[in-house]
């Protein structure tokens, strides 16, 4: 099939960086919203505060030991902080910002809602929980930058290879420059991030919760027919453009990927979800099963698409 | 209570501090970086190589493929040239393909920690010492001309046998080619034969459409 060089660690480490981006994004658009105040208890905020961080720490993780050498020898990682001309160089800044900053605010929640921990922070740092609100509010808004630049960079990462791989670097149309991938991968981090944090865990959490939030529904299929341009804009351009990315097209639409691409992501990630949503929106509710199918199919199918980006990336011809 | 409360100032102070600390370390790797590439620089006089394939006259035999696994002690079955099949069936001709040496090279570029660099010839080298073996490079490399070592944890690649050429002899690829289908010599010599060959253009860089300016690599092909 395609190029050899990255496997699924790298497939599957994009995928976390996208979902922890977006759980992250969830829970900071809560925080500074003020919709995490409407109830006592706010599972969005606090499933999304805490796992943003371990999820990107694990993805990085994955990616280190994809590494040869660096993983051998790891002080060799910090040769990768110096030559920025390389979207590399760009992540690991990144990486090493935004994963702190992601610990601190899960811990900045998780002190609220366990009480151990609220009993330890309060004995020993009474004035970070006195002002609890203002220290999550700064790190939801700086630390947004940096998921935002999280969840772009893993398609910038790939789509910088430019002529090497046709499909990573096809423009969004052919006279925008801009590649496809780094869009892409930005509405499928929102749309996991929003089926981990709120499809699954409110719902489990809080049934009712769906019936405060509706419009996320909406934003749901707005997301959905986002994705759904983007994914088609890609093929289309790929298959028009001939060569490496029309091959890169064909495996996917029609060839060994097509099972993963139309079942996995296009039936479980797309359809399905918006089958759920759209009944959702007229039902006025979700059940607890529909919230969490729609969340799992959602998230699966996040990583299924990373996974076929990355193996349907096909080497141009020579 | 006889616990120690920690005040905000404090807490701020410790944080800052382990920040400072840690920024110190990374701007000192950094310049302690820097000066080891400054001393690496050496000396040797500038030359322009060129290597012209002339793929009229090759037949694929692969004989620079096993002097190039011979030469560079590589495990069986590894190169740095790969050989392409181009025609159809009934008319194929042969590309061999390696390192083009591009003066834009995307490889470098993409490279998170300047392991690959330009040598003063304009050879794309790798320093292995610095390579982390993240593999950017060879996804990003449009002439598939970079290899894995899985053994050592770096990438490697046709490196011109730079030692060899410096003593004034050819690339093992080049001497082992018994078709006179690889041509090898100083393009910034006028009187000789590659210049001569690129100059009136019937040489050429493959694939100018990448947009890397192969600097060493040109290729006659005809039809």
């Amino acid at each position: 099939m395609g190029q050899t060089a990255w496997g699924w660690l790298i497939a599957i480490y994009l995928f976390l960086g996208g979902l922890g981006a977006g759980s992250f994004l969830m829970a900071a658009f809560f925080e500074l919203s003020g919709w995490r105040y409407r109830a006592k208890f706010c599972p969005v905020a606090l499933v999304g505060a805490t796992v943003s961080g371990p999820l990107v720490a694990l993805g990085s993780l994955l990616l280190i030991f994809d590494l040869g050498a660096g993983r051998t020898e790891p002080w060799r990682i910090f040769y990768m902080f110096t030559h920025f001309s390389s979207v590399m160089t760009w992540g690991i800044y990144i990486l090493s910002i935004f994963i702190p900053l992601a610990l601190v605010y899960g811990f900045l929640e998780l002190m609220e809602s366990e009480p151990w921990l609220k009993g330890f922070v309060s004995a020993r740092l009474p004035w970070l929980l006195r002002n609890g609100r203002t220290y999550r509010r700064w790190v939801a808004a700086v630390g947004s930058v940096f998921a935002v630049a999280t969840a772009v960079y893993t398609g910038v990462l790939i789509s910088d290879v430019g002529p090497a791989i046709p499909l990573w670097s096809q423009p969004v149309l052919p006279f925008v420059r801009i590649p496809m991938l780094p869009i892409l991968f930005f509405i499928s981090a929102i749309s996991t991030g929003m089926g981990l944090t709120f499809d699954i865990s409110a719902t489990i959490a809080d049934p009712e919760i769906q019936r405060r939030f509706r419009i996320m529904d909406l934003s749901h299929i707005l997301l959905i027919g986002l994705e759904n341009i983007a994914i088609g804009l890609l093929f289309i351009s790929a298959l028009s453009s001939g060569g490496s990315a029309a091959e890169s097209a064909r495996i996917v639409l029609y060839g060994p990927l097509a099972v993963v691409f139309w079942v996995g992501v296009v039936l479980v990630g797309l359809v399905f979800p918006f089958v759920v949503h759209a009944y959702a929106i007229g039902r006025g509710q979700h059940s607890l099963a529909s919230g969490v199918g729609s969340g799992v199919g959602i998230v699966i199918a996040g990583l299924l698409l990373r996974y076929m980006i990355v193996y349907a990336g096909i080497p141009a011809a020579l | 209570m006889s616990e120690t409360k920690v005040s905000r100032r404090t807490f701020l102070r410790y944080l800052l501090g382990t920040g400072a600390l840690a920024a110190a370390g990374g701007v000192g790797v950094g310049l302690a970086h820097g000066a080891q590439a400054a001393l690496a620089r050496t000396d040797e006089p500038k030359a322009r190589y060129a290597l012209i394939i002339d793929t009229t006259k090759c037949v694929g035999c692969g004989a620079c493929v096993r002097a190039c696994n011979i030469r560079n002690h590589l495990p069986e079955g590894k190169s740095y040239v790969h050989i392409v099949q181009k025609g159809d069936a009934k008319q194929p001709w042969f590309m061999p393909v390696q390192c083009q040496h591009c003066a834009d090279a995307p490889c470098a570029r993409v490279c998170p920690t300047r392991a690959t660099y330009h040598h003063e010839s304009g050879v794309v080298l790798i320093n292995e010492k610095l390579c982390v073996g993240c593999k950017y490079c060879e996804v990003a490399c449009p002439y598939q001309a970079r290899t894995f070592d899985e053994e050592r944890g770096v990438v490697d690649k046709c490196w011109l046998c730079l030692d060899w050429v410096s003593e004034g002899k050819d690339p093992a690829c080049v001497q082992s080619c018994v078709l006179g289908a690889r041509i090898f010599g100083r393009l910034d010599d006028p009187t000789s034969e590659v210049a001569q060959l690129v100059a009136s253009g019937k040489a050429k860089p493959l694939h100018p459409e990448f947009g890397t300016h192969p600097a060493v690599l040109h290729y006659i092909i005809e039809g």
